[in-house]
């Protein structure tokens, strides 16, 4: 048990400040509204395809350019902005060529600005448009140019369309960057923010899962009945009477306490402070008591390591370790009375 | 008046109680979470031919301009690929089509017998299929966000996976398996949401952050006082 001890203190101190990170950085997550998060709070509803007017000029797949079909892995004559386009899908992206005359429909600033006011339905204006032509942190996942289109309301909300499709690729804003750098912090991926099967969480994970298991099975050896008297769960416990003497001043004072009561809680909530500092963990070794040899308790492992052996063949224990089942007599240090 | 290393330790120990046993829990299913490879949970290594290309289909038979006007409703028309055949797929504001570029015919809803084809020719394995079922409602946990019908192929490998084809474009829509599973229950008792494992913004979880959050801190500060440990020949007067 000491050992266990040791190994949840030693653990603590390595990895603790981490698992208050994933403490911290989990509950920043669950507390954000994730429809904020996400921007769909502020986004336009979604309205349905429309349908194909009918066309008469329109290229078949086979009269495009080849070269637009090569790797293609799907292919679809849908409407954008009132025209045909074919929507052609590579593994790496996506491009949208005019069925009409096979040239390709790339979409502009002024068109992505459009887009982009139709999708956003919160307060404030645009104050800025910008290309990108690689994925950064905010776009990441994507592939190709984007615009970037800059709002000035209260959550800066950025919204990227792409350049090569006209669709809207993410919703950016306050909410969003927080949880992220949050989201940061608790995978551990401090560069690219999304690999969380990175070497350096999985190896924190593995040490923080035996600061867990060591706590877990520390609960069943610090918990005794006596903790749980309250609960009045185990009909009358008896007391027992501790005569606490201080053999400078010469003073003693009584204690009633309940039979299995720890020695020093019980005097720490009764206004008699003994030396600790460890505040009743076993680990200090200064709230040494000396009981007298007759009532002599059997020292545990740790009152064998913090108490010197002629120390306790004198009687001194550690208060900590004490619980009280029989009246006894209790040496306290000078000055506790 | 309690001493705060005693108050540290009783509330650290209380805090233990009560919350000791989930914070155990999130560094468990964390664990697991980070150790297997996203990819493999994806089933990314259970898949193969995923890159098939389009083959414009030859001029004779059907085309974008007749399926057009054969479905006047549409809202797309546009070619699949399916095994190694590039289809016409339709869709109208309520309905799909999978048609062949030869006949004509519709092929869609595909059966049974296509469906586990479909799920064999994208299965990187040789275990043999040991169920194919249509799902119609009260889809699986697993497909809970996926639109249905959706065939369900199983097969007898030593992940227990199960693949998902559309009936009506003859896509692979997803792939499950064991290791996919027990990281969805995993997720389940990282986020505490016990009923549809998504929402990480529910009350239970925020109590027990906040909880877990003061164990924590009361742990770390803790350590102060148990780094403080026995110091030989100091006088233990005074506090």
């Amino acid at each position: 048990m000491r050992l266990l001890k040791k190994l949840h203190k030693w653990l603590g101190l390595l990895i603790g400040i981490q698992v208050l990170a994933w403490l911290l950085s989990g509950l920043v997550i669950s507390l954000l509204d994730p429809a904020k998060v996400s921007g769909r709070y502020w986004a336009a509803e979604t309205t349905s395809e429309p349908q194909m007017p009918p066309v008469t000029e329109l290229l078949e797949p086979e009269e495009l350019p080849p070269a637009y079909l090569e790797n293609a892995t799907a292919l679809d004559l849908t409407m954008r902005h009132g025209k045909p386009v074919y929507r052609i899908v590579y593994s790496d992206g996506e491009t949208l060529v005019n069925a009409a005359d096979g040239t390709v429909a790339a979409t502009g600033e002024a068109d992505a600005l459009q887009l982009a006011k139709e999708d956003f339905t919160g307060d404030g204006t645009v104050y800025s448009v910008k290309s990108g032509m690689a994925p950064d942190l905010e776009t990441r996942g994507h592939h190709g140019a984007y615009w970037r289109v800059n709002f000035s309301d209260r959550a800066n909300t950025s919204i990227y369309v792409s350049a090569a499709t006209g669709e809207v690729l993410e919703r950016r804003n306050t909410f969003w960057r927080v949880r992220d750098f949050f989201w940061m912090l608790h995978i551990m991926d401090y560069s690219g923010r999304q690999n969380f099967n990175n070497a350096l969480v999985i190896g924190v994970a593995s040490v923080a899962v035996w600061l867990g298991i060591s706590g877990f099975l520390l609960l069943f050896a610090s918990f005794t009945r006596r903790d749980f008297f309250f609960l009045k769960l185990h009909g009358k416990t008896g007391h027992a009477i501790v005569t606490l003497y201080d053999p400078a001043s010469e003073a003693t004072r009584q204690i009633r306490l309940r039979k299995g009561s720890n020695l020093f809680l019980s005097l720490a909530t009764r206004d008699v402070e003994l030396p600790s500092r460890c505040g009743g963990g076993g680990e200090c070794g200064k709230c040494k008591v000396k009981f007298e040899v007759t009532d002599l308790p059997e020292p545990n492992n740790a009152e064998l390591g913090l108490v010197p052996g002629p120390l306790r063949d004198q009687g001194y224990r550690l208060a900590c370790q004490q619980d009280v089942f029989n009246d006894v007599v209790v040496h306290v240090p000078a000055g506790t009375l | 008046m309690l001493k705060p290393a005693v108050i540290t330790r009783n509330l650290h120990k209380w805090l233990g109680l009560f919350i000791g046993l989930q914070v155990l829990i999130w560094l468990t299913s964390g664990l697991y979470m980070v150790v297997v490879d996203i990819d493999f949970i994806h089933g990314d290594t259970l898949v193969k031919n995923m890159r098939q290309t389009i083959r414009p289909p030859e001029a004779q038979g059907q085309s974008i301009a007749s399926l057009k006007a054969r479905y006047p409703g549409a809202t797309r028309i546009g070619l699949r690929p399916v095994m190694d055949k590039t289809f016409y797929a339709v869709a109208t504001n309520d309905k799909r089509y999978l048609i062949d570029p030869e006949t004509g015919i519709v092929e869609s809803p595909l059966d049974k017998k296509t469906a586990m084809l479909i799920a064999q020719y994208h299965f990187n394995g040789s275990a043999p299929v040991t169920n194919a079922s249509l799902i119609t409602s009260n889809p699986p946990m697993e497909i809970q966000t996926r639109r249905l019908p959706l065939w369900r192929v199983d097969f007898d490998d030593r992940f227990s996976s199960s693949f998902y084809v559309d009936p009506y474009d003859g896509s692979l829509v997803t792939r499950r398996h064991q290791y996919w599973r027990i990281f969805d229950f995993m997720w389940m008792l990282h986020i505490m949401d016990y009923d549809d494992r998504q929402d990480a913004h529910n009350p239970l979880l925020i109590t027990a952050q906040i909880s877990g959050l003061l164990f924590t801190f009361s742990g770390l500060w803790l350590l102060i006082y148990s780094f403080s440990g026995p110091r030989k020949g100091k006088s233990e007067a005074g506090r």
